[in-house]
């Protein structure tokens, strides 16, 4: 008893802060979403019904659930193999993995947006290379395309994938692997039925980072994907800040984070049915 | 024990009230400015002015027009800066907030070297950007009007932005003027828009436009002659022309913001700003923030040899051109949407 007392003396701070600072703003956000006005004059439904009654808001939302859940596949496809490599390789490639997995984090995501531009433009590495091998006859530019922006978003977004991969294959006993092998499964079986149930545990909260983090990523969708692929983050920062309509981009903040977090508990969810 | 790790968390509480009233003593100011070369310019030219000249210490609070806007607005009357910098349309919204202190133009002892109407009881202009279009000599030809960023041998290179930004909406309505609208009729350029939309070489936001030029992905934009002589200052193939309908300018102007603790310091700040020597470094390298102080010239990239020809330039209505943006900008991202 004196040891849960202590421990919620302890917490105490935390939690206040985040009641003060977190909670309550949260809830003036969702008062905000029904009122006329940012000072909360009068009641309405207006921001929600201006919000939703427009088919082009909606294709936003599903355009950035669609993109978060398209970084998601291409991170966990390319994280994945590094992971297991990782799993088998010796004490110097183990530490050139995760080097070069951290990496990017200590960038800026500014700067690593914008050095994209330079790799995805009309002058860019991959719009060059594709005339010289031949590939295309125009350079291929996919710079404010969408699948110039998952490119950008799967290097951007990898270390949250990777990290969590790389921590849940670390803890699986390499004697397993032995076992699975001379018990007569091949590499195949041994991947699908020894290495990937340990894997899903860190493949969900690869995923579930991965995409919270790329669905809301305000500067690489507008820097990368520019003006014609239009995101909810960009609708919300317009409403707030250029259009100053607050019920409306409180209903958008709202749907944002709501829609992020229902799929995040569905993984969440997928993941513990699946593991347990 | 406890009561130590009480009073240990009273005193981190009240760590916080006792440095804001330490930062709000006497002889300061906090200013929001843009980021960038502003936020640059006047840490290394304005601040160690005012105090050496008037012992006031600035703070500077790097932030965007319309974000300062939002700040004050959700402060609800405690502001979290003394002055503002503001654009037309930005302005114009503030006005209708009340968001300003009201402003007398006599104590500014500077106030003599800006041309009249410049200062008003709601602010004063502490800089004016000239806006037209800018292109890539090396990549295409130069264009004479606002038509021809449309015509084939210019859209590919064009890179569009939106109505999000002063210099964007005002660019939209030149165009929209160029095809037979209006300041308060834009359809025209909406269709013109439309049709070149295939084409274009870039849909972006204004603050990355400068770096997709630099970069080679668009060659042709709408832009202000501060970022155009900035870009030249770092190699860029750049040149700005005046339009042959003409440029259009406005003036960035500062606020007091409602509720300021520090309105002595805020007029100290501001004339500051606008001293002969001051707003003449302001608009040499590698600054070039055009100036509003009749005695500075603007340098050769601005079409005008003083501000007083600033009266001759294409100007707006903000206040009119605000109550139909909300609207445009829906549009327009309507419009462009993939």
């Amino acid at each position: 008893m004196n040891e849960t007392r202590r421990a919620v003396l302890l917490a105490a701070p935390l939690g206040l802060a985040q009641v003060a600072f977190f909670l309550a703003p949260l809830l003036i956000l969702a008062a905000t979403s029904f009122a006329t006005d940012e000072r909360l004059r009068g009641a309405s439904l207006q921001g929600w019904s201006e919000f939703a009654g427009d088919p082009f808001n909606l294709r936003a939302l599903l355009d950035t659930m669609k993109l978060g859940a398209a970084t998601v596949v291409a991170t966990a496809c390319l994280a994945l193999p590094l992971a297991l490599l990782h799993l088998v390789g010796g004490p110097g490639l183990r530490r050139l993995i995760l080097i070069v997995s951290v990496l990017p984090l200590l960038t800026s995501v500014v700067v690593r947006s914008f050095a994209w531009i330079a790799i995805l433009g009309r002058d860019g590495v991959i719009a060059q290379a594709s005339v010289a091998l031949g590939v295309t006859s125009t350079p291929l530019v996919l710079l404010q395309t969408e699948p110039g922006l998952i490119l950008a978003l799967t290097q951007i977004e990898m270390p949250l994938m990777l990290l969590p991969l790389l921590s849940t294959l670390g803890r699986l006993d390499p004697a397993l692997l032995d076992a699975s092998a001379v018990l007569g499964a091949s590499l195949a079986r041994t991947l699908r039925c020894v290495v990937l149930p340990a894997a899903l545990p860190g493949l969900f909260a690869g995923a579930t980072l991965v995409f919270a983090s790329s669905s809301t990523a305000f500067i690489s969708q507008s820097v990368i994907g520019g003006g014609r692929l239009v995101y909810l983050p960009s609708l919300l920062w317009q409403q707030a800040m250029v259009i100053f309509n607050w019920p409306q981009a409180a209903a958008i903040a709202l749907t944002l984070m709501l829609s992020v977090l229902l799929v995040v508990t569905a993984l969440n969810a997928t993941g513990r049915r699946l593991h347990g | 024990m406890m009561l130590r790790r009480r009073a240990l968390l009273a005193c981190s509480l009240a760590a916080p009230a006792l440095l804001t009233r330490r930062a709000s003593a006497a002889g300061n100011v906090t200013a929001a400015i843009y980021p960038g070369p502003w936020e640059e310019a006047y840490r290394a030219i304005v601040a160690p002015a005012l105090k050496s000249d008037a012992g006031i210490d600035v703070a500077f609070e790097p932030l965007f027009a319309v974000d300062e806007i939002a700040k004050v607005r959700a402060a609800r009357g405690n502001p979290p800066f003394d002055v503002m910098v503001l654009d037309p349309g930005p302005r114009a919204s503030g006005i209708d907030f009340e968001l300003y202190e009201p402003f007398d133009g006599a104590k500014l002892k500077n106030a003599s070297k800006v041309p009249t109407g410049l200062i008003d009881k709601y602010g004063a202009a502490v800089a004016a950007q000239v806006v037209g279009i800018a292109y890539n000599p090396k990549k295409v030809a130069k264009p004479s009007g606002w038509p021809d960023l449309f015509k084939p041998d210019f859209v590919t290179h064009l890179g569009l932005t939106g109505l999000q930004t002063t210099f964007g909406t005002m660019c939209i309505i030149e165009i929209a003027k160029a095809f037979g609208g209006s300041d308060t009729d834009i359809e025209p350029a909406f269709a013109a828009i439309k049709k070149a939309l295939p084409q274009v070489a870039a849909v972006a936001s204004p603050a990355a436009l400068p770096g997709l030029f630099q970069q080679g992905q668009v060659d042709l934009m709408y832009i202000n002659t501060q970022t155009v002589t900035t870009l030249k200052s770092r190699g860029v193939d750049v040149e700005f022309v005046v339009p042959d309908t003409g440029a259009s300018a406005f003036v960035t102007t500062m606020h007091i913001t409602k509720g300021s603790q520090h309105v002595p310091e805020a007029y100290a700040y501001i004339d500051a700003v606008l001293a002969t020597p001051i707003q003449d470094k302001l608009a040499n390298k590698p600054y070039y923030l055009t100036p509003v102080n009749k005695d500075v010239d603007p340098g050769a990239d601005v079409p005008m040899k003083s501000v007083d020809e600033i009266g001759k330039f294409v100007t707006y209505d903000w206040q009119k051109i605000n109550l139909q943006r909300a609207k445009w900008i829906d549009r327009f991202n309507k419009e462009v949407a993939k």
